[in-house]
């Protein structure tokens, strides 16, 4: 292994010595994108950085959310063979990483091109630590959206809901339609993704940021907080029996065909929706946070751990340039179905659910997603409590109020 | 060694009665007619061939056959799925026969997959995966075997110790020792790299490695043994040419133990083989467990069951020996 | 003794495994309780907090319903593979037609990822999508098996796939027990007279147990390690009613980065074990001496 390391070395150096123009920024990238539009969106960075004199190593590894893929990083960062560049969510998952040292601070690339005036700064925000950044965000996905079947919605004899009351009036319709009110998956992050737009849609931006960002407890035990849990304790009711053991794209393909009202599900659920070969905001209708619209800022960014050789910074840096270049940006989140992190884009080509983030974007109605303010162990708590409380009926909103309490006392 | 091979004499015989006598096949079935006398019910192990149904034979079959069918409902599931198109996955009727079977969902797995930036399927990690494999069986094998034999036959210091620390440590789950593994291979410069991966299925493979040949040799009389000691035989004289020879069935059984575990090992392949060595399970990973990206669940049911083709086809070549090779020494012991 | 010389190769022969032992298992079991009481989350850090996870661990309701279902999993699980394994094993000892198709599709489950396997299980288990709504097509409305879907009742399901995976490997390891018992015992039962089933009862499973040992050791590592099953059929849901401690021990080490509380978790399941396997272990030592001395 050394060996081979040593001759691999040698034989950089030799190449650099022949022709020291070509000389290849080698970049090896761990990401979790597997599937097939994710691989169509993950290659758009590939090109531009090869176009751009570099050579893309991929590591891909996918499960679990990104889980393994950030447990193989951390190992290949412990066992002191970092790759080049690591994809994380838009969140408080690499800021350890951060404090004992071993991530690249890429402040000379971020004042070259000029991030602070043109990256989100919700997102810039995020990849900041102690006046450093350390991560390139690359896109925007959103987790508050509410998904619908005009189709279903025409049959039961209701419009979409612009408000909450609105909406159980349509559940109460669909449900004596026939139509599986809300589609709902079994898995916890999307009963927690569900928890969320509630939070914010019935709870507002203010309240969200209370709780989530000030960890105020007060805010938990409010009235406020209480409705939201009220909504949420009344949505049980609408949900099926098949929930359990179904997964999201399963939960939004009952959308898409009409067999289920709504579903509340994040913008990558465009994906399902095109695949199928219906158009998002036409055969699927989208409502980017119902009552109080917002905006959630989720999303992913990649980090570059510090490198022994010290060439390894240039293929990093070229990498974190390219990433963010408008037309790679576009290019990108077009096939990612995510919305781009700089604001002076093209985004013309996107569809009209995207066009209504964006306009929620530019008005400045925004919040970080959650696992930018807590960190993944209170995220996972939080996961326990409204999983539970989503399939056990016995569990009153009041039971909501106080588990969620002592979770955010204890911070 | 008269003494010794008088003793093993006996032994030896007991394990060929019970190898002719365990026919496994129908096929072979013939071959231990002449030992099962006549007179025999059916119902009765060892009985003849039975000439005539009795209701209690029908009795076994529709026993075998409805086991047989429950065990196979997932593949029903599994197989029909794979010959499926997408658009009629989501229409939900999982359970129902396909209306116009395809394979492309097979090509796909294979061959054009996406598992990362590249999608040329499955197959690419096939040649990691053989390259992973036979050198992980042997070698966890081989120590194994001589850890069996010098637990059982010499006892030397520490063994109970040894004994007690690989069978607690069977019952931990492994993703604990991830990180300081990582640290001790990175240490001895074997991290990210095949020699790497084969030492970690090693390490994990030893305690059951271990288990199985004690308890095996410990089924050998040890009288067999104290004869050859006194003929002046050593260590390694006694385990190659006494031990090993006998050794024949609960090695096959270890492969197949070994090879189903090393060829669907997933995480260590993943932390420990580096890059240019990963197996084919990583990339059967990265085609089914997609977390937000467009699930294609006939592609992912195909590249399961294509995976799954080179235990299976061990299983299959070796299945004779595995049933005879537990026969000979579990019982006794 | 004049054999030392001897004992010292066999000594030899066993430094790999001395360094394995030494490194991989007592350094890393050493490490990880270390580490469990340390304040570690992503990387590990070597400061002190004492039992801090340890409490944090018993104050989870998460683990209380871990360490429940573990053990209600482990009781079904290791009766369940070893009655049905054994009766498939006495069934395919009866001269049966095909019995090399039969073994093989009792084994299979054993070779596929349960990932994928785990899906086609939790599909024919959903209630409006597989079973229940195969029967309520083919006209039989009444029919309810929503066990999936049930918190009190999901767990069982989990056992239950558990032995269709499980159930083919002791049906093998006890086939193979079963060719080995001499033939003679059966004819020697025959002219008694005893009836089948008691031959099988009281003869045979006694010839067994050391086959029965084997196989309830690898089911036994097979509970306690239990994760696969749980991810892949019901992702520890309804909420968190079949959450198991392999399950804990692995989300907090990775997802939820925090590793001394996933340490501390393996560490109580290694006391556990520990307190378990002691016995057994003392009781292997008295026969070891014994055959020694024998």
């Amino acid at each position: 292994m050394r060996l081979s390391h040593h001759l691999a070395l040698l034989g950089t150096a030799l190449v650099c010595l022949a022709t020291p123009v070509q000389a290849a920024e080698k970049a090896e990238v761990l990401h979790w994108w597997t599937s097939g539009s994710e691989s169509a969106a993950v290659n758009e960075f590939k090109k531009a950085f090869t176009a751009a004199g570099g050579e893309w190593t991929d590591a891909a590894v996918a499960g679990g959310g990104g889980e393994t893929a950030r447990a193989v990083g951390v190992n290949r960062i412990i066992g002191g063979n970092p790759t080049t560049a690591m994809q994380f969510n838009t969140s408080q998952q690499f800021y350890e990483l951060i404090d004992k040292g071993l991530l690249q601070p890429l402040d000379a690339v971020a004042a070259k091109d000029n991030w602070a005036k043109v990256v989100n700064p919700v997102v810039l925000g995020a990849v900041t630590r102690n006046g450093h950044i350390y991560a390139v965000p690359v896109n925007i996905h959103s987790n508050n959206w509410l998904w619908f079947s005009p189709a279903a919605l025409k049959k039961a004899g209701v419009e979409a809901p612009k408000t909450w009351d609105d909406f159980f009036t349509d559940l109460d319709a669909l449900k004596k339609a026939g139509i599986i009110p809300l589609a709902q998956s079994g898995d916890s992050w999307t009963q927690q993704l569900t928890f969320f737009d509630v939070l914010l849609g019935a709870g507002g931006t203010e309240l969200y940021l209370k709780i989530m960002k000030d960890h105020d407890v007060n805010a938990v035990k409010s009235p406020e907080f209480k409705k939201v849990a009220d909504i949420l304790s009344k949505m049980r009711d609408y949900l099926d029996e098949g929930m359990q053991g179904r997964q999201w794209n399963q939960a939004i393909s009952l959308v898409i065909s009409g067999q289920a009202g709504f579903n509340f599900m994040g913008d990558w659920a465009k994906g399902e929706v095109v695949v199928a070969g219906k158009v998002p905001g036409v055969d699927v209708g989208c409502i980017p946070g119902l009552g109080k619209s917002s905006y959630w800022i989720g999303g992913d960014v990649f980090v570059f751990p510090k490198q022994k050789d010290p060439n390894a910074l240039k293929a990093q840096e070229l990498l974190a340039h390219v990433m963010l270049s408008p037309e790679v940006q576009v290019a990108f989140n077009n096939k990612k179905g995510s919305a781009p992190v700089r604001a002076d884009v093209d985004t013309s080509s996107m569809d009209a659910c995207g066009k209504a983030g964006l306009q929620l974007l530019a008005s400045g109605a925004f919040v970080p997603g959650s696992d930018m303010l807590i960190a993944p162990d209170t995220d996972g708590s939080i996961h326990d409590l409204i999983g539970t409380f989503f399939t056990d009926k016995s569990k009153t909103s009041a039971d909501l109020v106080d588990g969620f309490a002592k979770i955010i006392s204890n911070l | 060694m008269t003494e010794a091979t008088d003793s093993p004499g006996s032994w030896a015989g007991g394990t060929s009665k019970s190898a002719t006598s365990a026919p496994v096949d129908a096929a072979t079935a013939g071959a231990a007619d002449s030992r099962a006398k006549g007179g025999l019910r059916g119902t009765e192990p060892w009985g003849p061939k039975p000439t005539r149904i009795t209701p209690a034979r029908i009795g076994i079959y529709a026993f075998l056959v409805v086991a047989a069918l429950f065990f196979l409902m997932p593949f029903y599931v599994m197989v029909i799925t794979s010959l499926k198109p997408m658009s009629e996955i989501r229409l939900g009727n999982l359970m129902s026969l396909p209306d116009a079977p395809t394979v492309e969902a097979w090509v796909e797995a294979w061959a054009h997959a996406c598992t990362g930036v590249d999608c040329n399927g499955i197959q690419v990690g096939l040649m990691n995966s053989f390259k992973i494999l036979i050198p992980s069986v042997i070698l966890s094998i081989t120590l194994g075997a001589v850890n069996g034999y010098a637990l059982s036959f010499w006892r030397p210091w520490g063994a109970n110790f040894i004994f007690a620390v690989l069978l607690l440590g069977a019952f931990i789950p492994y993703q604990v020792y991830l990180y300081p593994l990582v640290m001790m291979l990175s240490y001895i410069g074997l991290y990210n790299s095949l020699p790497g991966i084969v030492a970690v299925h090693t390490i994990f493979g030893l305690p059951i490695m271990t288990l199985l040949f004690r308890n095996y040799y410990a089924g050998l009389p040890i009288d067999l043994f104290k004869a050859a000691r006194i003929d002046g035989g050593s260590f390694w004289t006694i385990f190659f040419y006494l031990i090993l020879p006998m050794s024949g069935p609960i090695l096959v059984v270890a492969t197949i133990l070994q090879v189903t575990g090393i060829w669907n090992d997933f995480l260590f392949g993943l932390i420990f083989a580096g890059r240019e060595s990963q197996p084919m399970t990583v990339l059967l990973n990265n085609v089914v467990n997609v977390t937000t990206g467009v699930r294609e669940y006939n592609v992912n049911m195909a590249a399961t069951i294509l995976t799954a083709l080179v235990p299976l086809f061990v299983y299959f070549i070796s299945g004779r020996w595995f049933v005879r090779g537990i026969a000979s020494g579990a019982v006794k012991g | 003794m004049k054999l030392r010389l001897r004992d010292l190769t066999a000594q030899f022969a066993l430094l790999p495994t001395w360094a394995i032992v030494v490194f991989a298992y007592i350094g890393t079991i050493a490490w990880s309780i270390r580490i469990s009481l340390s304040s570690s989350r992503i990387l590990p850090s070597d400061d002190f907090v004492g039992l801090k996870s340890y409490y944090r661990l018993f104050s989870t309701d998460r683990w209380i319903i871990s360490v429940q279902n573990v053990a209600i999993f482990g009781v079904i699980f290791i009766i369940g593979a070893l009655v049905i394994g054994f009766l498939l094993a006495v069934m395919l000892d009866q001269r049966i037609k095909g019995e090399s198709l039969f073994r093989t599709i009792f084994l299979y489950p054993y070779a596929m990822s349960f990932v994928v396997t785990g899906l086609a299980w939790q599909w024919i288990l959903n209630p409006s999508l597989g079973l229940q709504q195969m029967m309520h097509n083919l006209g039989w409305e009444s029919f309810t098996f929503d066990w999936l879907a049930r918190g009190d009742r999901a767990i069982y399901l989990v056992a239950f796939a558990g032995i269709w995976q499980a159930s083919g490997l002791v049906m093998a390891i006890l086939l193979a027990g079963l060719r080995g018992i001499d033939e003679d015992l059966w004819k020697a039962a025959r002219i008694d007279g005893i009836p089948t089933w008691r031959v099988y009862l009281h003869i045979v499973i006694p010839l067994l147990a050391g086959m029965f040992a084997t196989a309830l050791v690898l089911l036994a590592t097979a509970v306690v390690k239990v994760y696969d099953l749980v991810v892949a059929m019901t992702g520890g849901g309804p909420g968190v009613s079949t959450e198991v401690p392999a399950k804990f021990v692995i989300d907090y080490l990775f997802n939820r980065q925090n590793i001394a509380l996933a340490t501390a978790a393996s560490t109580v399941m290694f006391i556990a074990v520990l307190v378990v396997l002691t016995p057994l272990l003392y009781h292997q030592y008295i026969i070891g001496r014994r055959r020694a001395a024998a």
